[in-house]
């Protein structure tokens, strides 16, 4: 049971690293970042289940999503701001800045 | 009394926070070219949370100690704490008074206050937890709220993009601090940064593997070469009282954030410390590098904090590596301090003038090298401070930049270490090669004729532009005179380092 975790896991945060560097469009960026915390926070709790203290992890867990769906509606603003100017989600279209 | 102090001190911050968005919002001027009045309601409530620092400071510097705890949360008030709150509060005040009229014209300025006040809470939060999971809160609510300061011109594209790139960035970085976090958890059951040493000291690889998650995740905060790319960008695109906020005081709370986390590791400090040398190294050279071709003056000033960050690192790295003393410990939170006042002045009084240039009259363009051209005729004061500023960060005699510089080196000496006196070496030439792009800053501004830009400028200067660059002025030349005016805080900051890794 604990390798199926662990795999799962791995998994989460390898596809949510993997969509972070090749994804162009802004919205699926943020649904990147949120497949990767869905990992670290998977990471929580199996740490709680680890040293049987699930009440601190689930806590821990809960706090994340929070802190998380924060982030997310922040960057969810921006895009749909960058959309608003652009006419487009594509990163690339507001890609100026590097000197 | 006592136990309530931390509590004032987070909640007076807190609930300005609200009260200056609440009465923002009523209080809008029609006349969008006034300034907000809530803006004062901003001072008051800095004003009110320097009561409980004071007070809880004297505890401190008396011996005494200050912590609270709540439900299961210990918050506790040490020696970086109290560094770290004074820092923030005087940077706080001086860029809320920056903002006074260069927010003036800006829209909803009330949730730049408001949000202004939610960052000072969460540094002071952060520098007050003891245990790695508040830290990590705290430090979400601090980049939660920069990311919306820095995306605050949010009708200009280059201001966005700065904002998903640092958003991209650092909520990547908060993953990494998690997974640090569950390791930890998962091997020791505890959170708490006193409890974990002495039941992780036989997990060797865990504590390598949670302390490499930290430097990753924390790292990008303190921009930590090559985590940096946010920040020249970030910092660039900022309206100038957030670069100065960013560049003087949130990305040391993130080296704050990361030696606390790192803490609870303590068995490996020796190992992080020989990481903390190489980043530091390489701080130095890559943001040097960066500045010395850049033609945007904030730019400039963004690549310079990577260096700076560098001279800190290194600090850290003679103090976790050798510890033959707390010397270099103290240089680094002297250069914290320092840095915030010096790279803050040079943040606001080059918003000052690109306000008074162009902002004023509806250009938002950046400001750029060339535009300082003989700026000293129209803008002398101007032009001083922004000197000042920047011969202070290239570490010149005998402003604050050198004194703290010196310190660190002169600690790292003290190991005697050929590597230590190596880094001691690259460190002066990288000092030295600062100047390279600091120097002619100067020489334009006070030998070429005005620019066509400068004569075109509005002549009246703001008054409390004018008082915040003063204040962090005075500052400036006052510690590279008298050093020994901060060495209360200073010492009391490195001991608490040392407490922590002992």
């Amino acid at each position: 049971m604990s390798y199926i975790i662990v795999i799962c896991i791995l998994g989460l945060l390898g596809i949510g690293f993997y969509c972070l560097l090749i994804t162009r469009n802004l919205l699926k960026l943020v649904v990147a970042l949120q497949v990767l915390v869905k990992g670290a926070m998977l990471a929580v709790l199996f740490a709680g289940c680890l040293v049987d203290n699930m009440e601190v992890a689930q806590s821990m867990a809960l706090t994340i999503i929070v802190a998380d769906t924060i982030v997310a509606v922040i960057g969810l603003a921006m895009a749909i701001q960058v959309r608003q100017i652009t006419n487009t989600s594509n990163i690339r279209s507001i890609s100026t800045l590097r000197k | 009394m006592k136990n309530n102090l931390i509590l004032w001190l987070l909640f007076t911050p807190m609930i300005s926070s609200v009260v200056v968005y609440v009465v923002g919002r009523f209080l809008a001027p029609n006349d969008t070219e006034k300034p907000n009045k809530t803006v004062w309601l901003c001072v008051a409530g800095i004003a009110a949370t320097f009561v409980p620092f004071i007070l809880s400071s004297i505890n401190i510097l008396n011996g005494k100690s200050v912590a609270t705890t709540i439900g299961d949360i210990t918050l506790a008030f040490d020696g970086i704490s109290m560094l770290v709150s004074l820092t923030v509060l005087i940077l706080g005040l001086a860029v809320i008074l920056f903002s006074v009229d260069y927010m003036a014209a800006e829209h909803s300025e009330e949730k730049f206050y408001g949000l202004l006040m939610i960052l000072i809470t969460s540094i002071i939060g952060l520098s007050t937890s003891t245990d790695l999971f508040n830290i990590y809160i705290w430090f979400e609510l601090m980049a939660v709220s920069t990311y919306s300061l820095v995306a605050f011109y949010r009708n200009r594209a280059t201001s966005l993009e700065a904002g998903i790139k640092y958003l991209t960035q650092s909520a990547a970085g908060s993953i990494f601090i998690i997974l640090g976090i569950a390791m930890i958890f998962g091997t020791t059951g505890k959170i708490s940064m006193q409890d974990i040493p002495a039941l992780i000291a036989s997990s060797k690889r865990i504590m390598i593997a949670a302390g490499a998650c930290f430097i990753t995740g924390y790292g990008i905060k303190c921009a930590f070469v090559p985590m940096h790319f946010w920040l020249p960008d970030a910092h660039s695109q900022a309206p100038s009282g957030v670069s100065a906020m960013l560049s003087g005081i949130v990305i040391e709370t993130g080296l704050i954030a990361l030696l606390r986390s790192l803490s609870a590791l303590n068995p490996a400090a020796a190992s992080f410390g020989i990481i903390f040398l190489l980043i530091g190294a390489l701080n130095m050279l890559i943001g040097n590098l960066g500045a010395l071709r850049q033609s945007e003056v904030k730019r400039m000033f963004a690549f310079s904090s990577i260096s700076h960050m560098g001279y800190i690192a290194l600090g850290i790295g003679f103090f976790l590596t050798f510890q033959e003393s707390t010397a270099s410990a103290d240089g680094v939170f002297f250069h914290i301090f320092n840095h915030a006042m010096m790279k803050g002045l040079a943040f606001l009084a080059a918003g000052a003038i690109v306000f008074n240039l162009k902002q004023a009259k509806g250009d938002h363009s950046p400001l750029m090298v060339k535009d300082l051209d003989g700026i000293s005729q129209k803008y002398p004061w101007y032009a001083l401070l922004l000197s000042i500023a920047v011969l202070a960060l290239g570490g010149l005699p005998p402003l604050a930049g050198f004194i703290s510089k010196w310190q660190i080196f002169a600690g790292g000496a003290l190991s005697k270490n050929p590597w230590a006196m190596f880094l001691i070496v690259f460190a002066g030439i990288n000092s030295v090669l600062s100047l390279g792009y600091y120097a002619p800053l100067v020489n334009r501004m006070y030998r070429h004729q005005p620019s066509q830009t400068v004569l075109a400028g509005i002549s009246k200067c703001s008054a409390t532009m004018l008082a915040s660059l003063i204040l962090l002025g005075i500052f400036v030349v006052l510690l590279g005179l008298f050093p020994m005016l901060i060495s209360n805080y200073t010492g009391s900051a490195s001991s608490a380092l040392l407490n922590m890794f002992r």
